[in-house]
């Protein structure tokens, strides 16, 4: 098998992927495990935007972009996406969700399908980092706030006038030269 | 012959305990109550055997104690902390910055407190109006959240294709438009000079 079939096995995905699972906190064990990253892709899908601890935001995130990736690859007709969806998703109005509204959504995407911030931390406080997981195209406010026009910003309106005149003066002192080389050749 | 032997060693017991002379007479005595300390009687040695100097050296006083002085280096370290692992110290921090919109401070790397709160907030009762609105109807179009009086902005065909799930308010107005609007209109017998030729 060469390498180009094998890159049509598996979705690529657009984020990073770290080599080592994390660790989560799981006295059941591996089960105990999926069980608890199944119930974040499912909140995942459910609500759009989540706030969770960074860790187990980070594996979910990579669960999630599997799920959505797979799914715009081969489409509701393809039975081990199917048995996929249905395994990771628990309450089963969101697999129509998966295939009818993230599938036309992110099928053109070129970018990844989740976005990952860190929340803030009350100063003094020592706790497990927070995160926020969304997904994209979400009906939510942004989180980020809308960038500022920054042309308009006094000092930036200023340096632009000195900027304007800095050039005058420059372009007069050229031409005066100019003209004086052209007298001394005449 | 037997209690000869008895009365000697109650004899015995006199000289030495009066407290273990009763315990023979009376029996089991009720545990000791807390007294004074008698030092007559804690100056009497337990044993009758002479004090061994050199198993006294060997068994109690010379116990954990410390037999070399510490280095500076680990005084030091003791004392302030190591810089690579966990420093006592106080250190100014600079992963801090103000945010761009609202002027808050902020770690770096992470999302503005202030205004993640604020779309926090916004996300909690959005995703509320939306779970109560869908239920648990298979979802097979894109949900769009509106304020009240913003359907009407635009045609009805921008919305076809999309579940509207209407809010009861109005969009919040998070920065002032009137700004350039005056609230107070200034007294009229108002004497100040206004600067001229500042520029
Ligand atoms: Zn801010």
């Amino acid at each position: 098998m060469n390498q180009a079939e094998v890159s049509q096995l598996i979705s690529k995905l657009r984020i990073r992927i770290s080599p080592r699972h994390k660790n989560l906190k799981c006295p059941e064990g591996p089960q105990g495990r999926l069980n608890k990253l199944r119930k974040t892709v499912n909140a995942l899908f459910k609500y759009e935007r989540l706030e969770l601890n960074y860790t187990i935001a980070d594996e979910t995130r990579g669960y999630a972009e599997r799920l959505i990736s797979e799914a715009i690859r081969h489409g509701d007709t393809h039975k081990p996406t199917m048995e996929m969806a249905d395994y990771w998703i628990e309450e089963k109005q969101l697999i129509h969700k998966l295939f009818k509204v993230l599938v036309p959504r992110f099928s053109d995407y070129k970018t990844s399908y989740t976005m990952l911030y860190r929340a803030p931390k009350a100063y003094p406080d020592i706790v497990y980092p927070r995160s926020v997981l969304e997904l994209r195209g979400n009906p939510f406010p942004s989180i980020l706030p809308q960038r500022i026009d920054q042309r308009n910003f006094i000092h930036n309106i200023l340096l632009e006038e000195a900027k304007k005149a800095y050039r005058a003066e420059k372009y007069e002192q050229i031409t005066k030269s100019l003209n004086e080389q052209d007298v001394v050749d005449k | 012959m037997k209690g000869l032997l008895t009365f000697k060693r109650i004899k015995n017991h006199l000289t030495f305990n009066f407290n273990a002379f009763c315990n023979v007479l009376f029996g089991q005595m009720p545990p000791p109550a807390l007294s004074f300390a008698n030092p007559v009687e804690t100056l009497k040695p337990s044993s009758q055997h002479l004090i061994d100097v050199q198993q006294l050296f060997k068994n109690s006083i010379l116990w954990a104690v410390p037999k070399h002085r510490r280095t500076i280096e680990k005084r030091l370290g003791r004392k302030f902390g190591y810089i690579t692992e966990f420093y006592k110290m106080l250190m100014p921090r600079t992963d801090l910055f103000t945010c761009n919109h609202c002027g808050h401070y902020y770690q770096r790397r992470h999302l503005c407190p202030n205004c993640y709160k604020r779309v926090k907030d916004e996300t909690t009762e959005f995703q509320e109006v939306i779970e109560k609105e869908l239920g648990l109807d298979p979802i097979e179009q894109e949900v769009v959240v509106l304020y009240k009086g913003e359907k009407t902005k635009k045609p009805e065909e921008f919305w076809k294709g999309k579940r509207i799930v209407e809010l009861k308010r109005e969009k919040p107005v998070w920065f002032c438009r009137n700004l350039l609007q005056r609230t107070t209109i200034g007294n009229s017998d108002c004497k100040d000079v206004k600067p001229s030729e500042l520029a």
